[in-house]
């Protein structure tokens, strides 16, 4: 069989399908591709073979997953996916329960590897609340409520940890499959009021850092030395990128540690600083092919719960994507969301490449 | 399960789509942010990156040490705490430097003297300023308790110039400052922060001493630590330099000066090497090299005995008597007289016309003089008689020739002394000149002036024959010898005037009737000539009255070189206010002389 597999499976409508050659190729490479850029990233971020090493074996575990699961029935994963979401809940709690010294109780502590249940909680919420919806042909209102429910206890579980961008991606990941599925315009628009009064109370309940970090996004030179510190010096290693970089491991903002956490959450501002305003617009196309591929994977299916599942997981991996970048240049306050496939961490990797996985199991067995 | 599937599901594959806008938009405005940093604000993002990581340093050569001729250590680079501030890390920081000067127990005018000087001065950026140097262990201790409270301040480590004599050798050396002017900034050599010599050797051999200022260009990371040196310019140390002073002379003869004013040049004719240069009253060059005491400071300044002034070569005296040996020869060499010329000296001289005395020293005169006995015994009255007939332009021409009036380009800073004429005195005085003038000048006095460097350079002139040797303190610049430089040779008519005018100068010493007979030596030659300048003009006065303030007493001169025939050593000798040439001056050169000539013995 010397023929291109992707033009294979879109010519051979005759041949009994075959689920190896009708795999998305193109998908699993552009995923591939960011992991790897990603490690190279890494590499340049932090100057450690250790640390690629770490992520490249949650990378290959994050494969495993990803291709295994995109070979998968999703259909008859179903009873699963609907209960799937207690286990979250459960490592949620686990979290919370366990004694810690840390000031913030996000991980649970492996040995060997931290597990991040929130990331855990982003996707199984999504699979549990889509399997939910879609349970009966018609959607009744009293489902929705329900969904709601547990996502504003998902997210105000993730919310205590603390981890506020966490927990808002959390919310948004059980409330995507609700707003999707139909939820009346009439009551979203009392759900954002709703949500717009209660905001004086969130304010309250942030931690000074956490509201330190909102002020210093309106004003970054109030505090040239503080919070502001990490927004003015991306913005540098952003701008003196140039248009084409200073290339892979010259970037000198990176290289002598100007950009805190440059190997997870401000990693784009080494992508931009290495390689330029052109990089960050190939990364950007990278990114986009990849959600329009996806995006024909679910638009080609009749199902409620693919389109819900595929609607949600897509939209939180494109609002990573914007969120990350728009706060590494500035135009967004700083919270603590990776940059999907890129930044460093084990669960987040892992979680997106199920979450592709999944997706690439809705796809048309022809 | 079958009650999962569902129809055609358009409705939400188009809320899918039109959620996905959201994200969509905000990555545009992302890329739209990413253009205004790269592109429209580029060149300003990228100066800031390179600030961030770029230090500049200037590494400071080690200046160039100094030696007497016997190798012997005169001035040293020693180690010491100084108070460093990079203005550009700094803010308040007039206020703080304030606070540090009273925290340390240091002048606050005197800090932010310096400071206001030096912030003016071109600097490389985050080039340090010194504040104050030679801190003690206590100032340290409590800057280094503080020092978080004052950023861009920091007690690093120096090198400062040390004079190891102190006084000694003070004029000859000089002293390490700030430069006042900012043109002396262009010299390639001369970045500011870094001391340049004002005065003396350090003033003159600056650029040989400082060496070549070197830059390094280091990167450092977040915390400031240094990463690595991306360029460097290395730095050249500076020179050594090998004075021909002997120190050991020097300080045999500074406590004749002690308690006087006065100048002492010791030389060697025939290389023109300088072995002593001393100027009295001294200071001591490390308080301008080291010091932070402003009161310290001032008090050199402002002491009216002048301690700062070189008089060995910028003091302006009459030559007085010490001209004789020359005007002599001018007389010869003109056909005024010859050595059978006999004047008849009876204490006063007369001008046709004008009744006013000319009086000689010796009240009852001399007698009859021939110009051997006028040197020996020094008769003012022939010296009026012949300046007279040399008249003015002849006795300038002459006295010129031998170096007066001009620079004898000797390696240290000197004035020009003065040797007036018709035009001279009627533009700075406003008279016609007036025969009395030259017979004035006959003395050396009047409007003359001279410097010791000149009257010992042109006594050399007579011990060479005629050969303007030019006169120097460095002996060796990096162990590779100074150049022996003539600067023009003097000819006479009958140039065995030269040897008959020696032969005056020895009877100074030998004859009994000699002004200087009394430093008469059994083991060696001496010729020389005493001076007395009389410094207040006394027409109408006597000098016994005049002598009361002792400010306006005479100066007592003396210079001469021995051994003949072979001169090794030629020495000058001025004492101010001292009276008598042959009684203060002479016997110090005696003492010099002694001291030189039997040194190697």
């Amino acid at each position: 069989m010397s023929r291109n597999p992707l033009e294979f499976s879109l010519s051979s409508r005759m041949i009994k399908p075959n689920r190896w050659l009708n795999q998305d190729w193109l998908v699993l490479f552009l995923v591939i591709s960011l992991v790897s850029f990603g490690l190279m990233m890494i590499y340049s971020a932090s100057g450690s073979m250790e640390m690629v090493l770490r992520q490249g074996i949650f990378a290959v575990i994050g494969i495993v997953f990803m291709i295994y699961l995109s070979f998968s029935n999703y259909q008859r994963l179903l009873p699963i996916y609907l209960n799937v979401f207690w286990i979250g809940i459960f490592f949620l709690l686990v979290v919370l329960v366990i004694p810690s010294d840390a000031a913030t109780r996000r991980w649970i502590d492996l040995g060997i590897f931290g597990f991040q249940p929130s990331e855990l909680m982003r996707c199984v919420l999504t699979i549990s609340a889509a399997a939910f919806l879609s349970r009966n042909p018609r959607i009744v209102f009293r489902d929705w409520i329900i969904v709601i429910g547990v996502s504003f206890f998902s997210f105000y579980l993730v919310f205590i940890q603390p981890d506020l961008g966490t927990a808002i991606m959390v919310l948004i990941s059980g409330i995507l499959p609700v707003l999707i599925s139909g939820f009346p315009v009439s009551y979203q628009i009392i759900g954002i009021i709703i949500i717009l009064l209660s905001t004086p109370f969130i304010w309250m309940n942030l931690l000074d850092y956490q509201k330190q970090r909102v002020l210093t996004f309106f004003d970054p030179g109030s505090d040239p030395l503080g919070t502001g510190w990490n927004i003015i010096q991306s913005q540098i290693a952003v701008g003196s990128g140039s248009l084409f970089g200073k290339g892979f491991l010259q970037g000198t903002q990176s290289q002598l540690n100007f950009i805190p956490e440059s190997h997870t959450d401000f990693i784009f501002a080494v992508v931009a600083e290495e390689f330029g305003l052109f990089g960050v617009l190939g990364l950007f196309l990278v990114y986009l092919l990849l959600t329009f591929r996806l995006v024909m994977i679910a638009k080609n299916s009749n199902f409620l719960f693919v389109k819900l599942v595929a609607g949600s997981f897509i939209f939180l991996l494109l609002t990573y994507v914007a969120f990350n970048t728009a706060m590494v240049v500035g135009i967004l306050p700083v919270v603590g969301m990776p940059l999907p496939f890129l930044s460093q961490g084990g669960t987040a990797l892992i979680i997106n490449m199920i979450m592709i996985g999944i997706i690439l199991s809705f796809r048309k067995a022809a | 399960m079958k009650k999962f599937f569902s129809g055609k599901r358009d409705s939400e594959s188009r809320k899918l789509v039109l959620y996905l806008i959201l994200p969509i938009f905000i990555m545009f405005v992302v890329l739209l942010q990413t253009i205004n940093l790269t592109v429209i604000n580029g060149k300003k993002y990228e100066t800031q990156s390179e600030n961030n990581r770029i230090v500049s340093r200037t590494i400071y050569p080690t200046r160039g040490l100094i030696y007497d001729t016997e190798d012997k250590l005169l001035v040293e680079n020693i180690a010491s705490s100084q108070l460093n501030l990079i203005p550009e890390r700094s803010t308040d920081t007039l206020k703080k430097i304030k606070e540090i000067a009273d925290l340390l127990n240091l002048e606050k005018s005197f800090l932010l003297d310096i400071y206001e000087r030096q912030i003016k001065k071109p600097r490389y950026p985050f080039q340090p300023i010194t504040l104050a140097k030679s801190l003690n262990d206590e100032q340290i201790a409590l800057f280094s308790v503080s020092s978080e409270k004052y950023k861009g301040f920091s007690v690093e480590t120096g090198l400062v110039r040390s004079v190891v004599n102190k006084k000694s050798l003070a004029h000859v050396l000089g002293y390490m400052g700030y430069s006042e002017s900012n043109d002396e900034n262009k010299s390639s050599n001369f970045i500011s922060g870094n001391q340049i010599g004002i005065s003396g050797i350090e003033k003159t051999y600056h650029d040989q001493l400082s060496g070549k200022v070197g830059t390094r260009i280091e990167e450092k990371d977040v915390s400031g630590k240094f990463v690595r040196v991306l360029s460097e310019n290395n730095a050249e140390s500076g020179k050594d330099l090998k004075l021909s002073i002997d120190l050991d002379l020097q300080n045999f003869l500074i406590p004749f000066f002690e308690g006087q004013k006065g100048a002492l040049v010791a030389l060697e004719p025939k290389s023109g090497l300088i072995k002593a240069m001393i100027s009295s009253p001294a200071y001591d060059p490390n308080i301008f090299n080291s010091s932070s005491s402003l009161a310290e400071i001032q008090s050199i300044f402002n002491d009216d005995q002048g301690p700062l002034f070189n008089r060995a070569t910028m003091g302006n005296y009459p030559p007085a008597s010490t001209i004789k040996p020359i005007l002599g020869l001018a007389a010869l060499d003109e056909g005024i007289v010859d050595w059978n010329t006999i004047i008849q000296d009876d204490g006063e001289f007369y001008v046709e016309g004008d009744p006013r005395p000319y009086r000689g020293w010796k009240e009852d005169g001399h007698g009859k003089v021939d110009l051997e006995k006028a040197i020996v015994e020094s008769s003012d009255v022939y010296f009026y008689s012949t300046a007279y007939d040399l008249t003015i332009k002849k006795l300038e021409s002459f006295l010129k020739k031998f170096g007066f009036g001009g620079k004898t380009n000797i390696d240290a800073e000197e004035s020009n002394g003065l040797v007036p004429n018709e035009k001279w005195k009627l533009g700075y005085i406003g008279e016609f000149w007036f025969k009395g003038d030259s017979i004035n000048l006959g003395i050396g006095q009047g409007y003359m002036l001279s410097t010791p460097i000149q009257i010992s350079q042109s006594i050399a002139v007579i011990a060479n024959r005629g050969e303007i040797i030019k006169p120097r303190l460095v002996e060796e610049i990096d162990e590779s010898p100074t150049e022996l430089k003539s600067l023009g040779k003097i000819n006479l008519k009958d140039e065995t005037n030269w040897e008959k005018i020696e032969k005056s100068m020895i009877e100074v010493i030998n004859s009994p009737n000699g002004t200087a007979n009394n430093i008469k030596d059994s083991r060696y030659v001496i010729a020389g000539k005493t001076g007395t300048a009389q410094i207040k003009s006394y027409e109408d006065q006597e000098y016994e009255d005049i002598r009361e303030n002792p400010f306006f007493r005479d100066h007592a001169l003396f210079v001469g070189y021995a051994p003949i025939p072979n001169p090794e050593l030629l020495i000058l000798v001025i004492i101010e206010n001292g009276e008598s040439g042959s009684r203060v001056a002479a016997p110090i050169a005696k003492a010099g002389f002694d001291y030189y000539l039997t040194k190697n013995e």
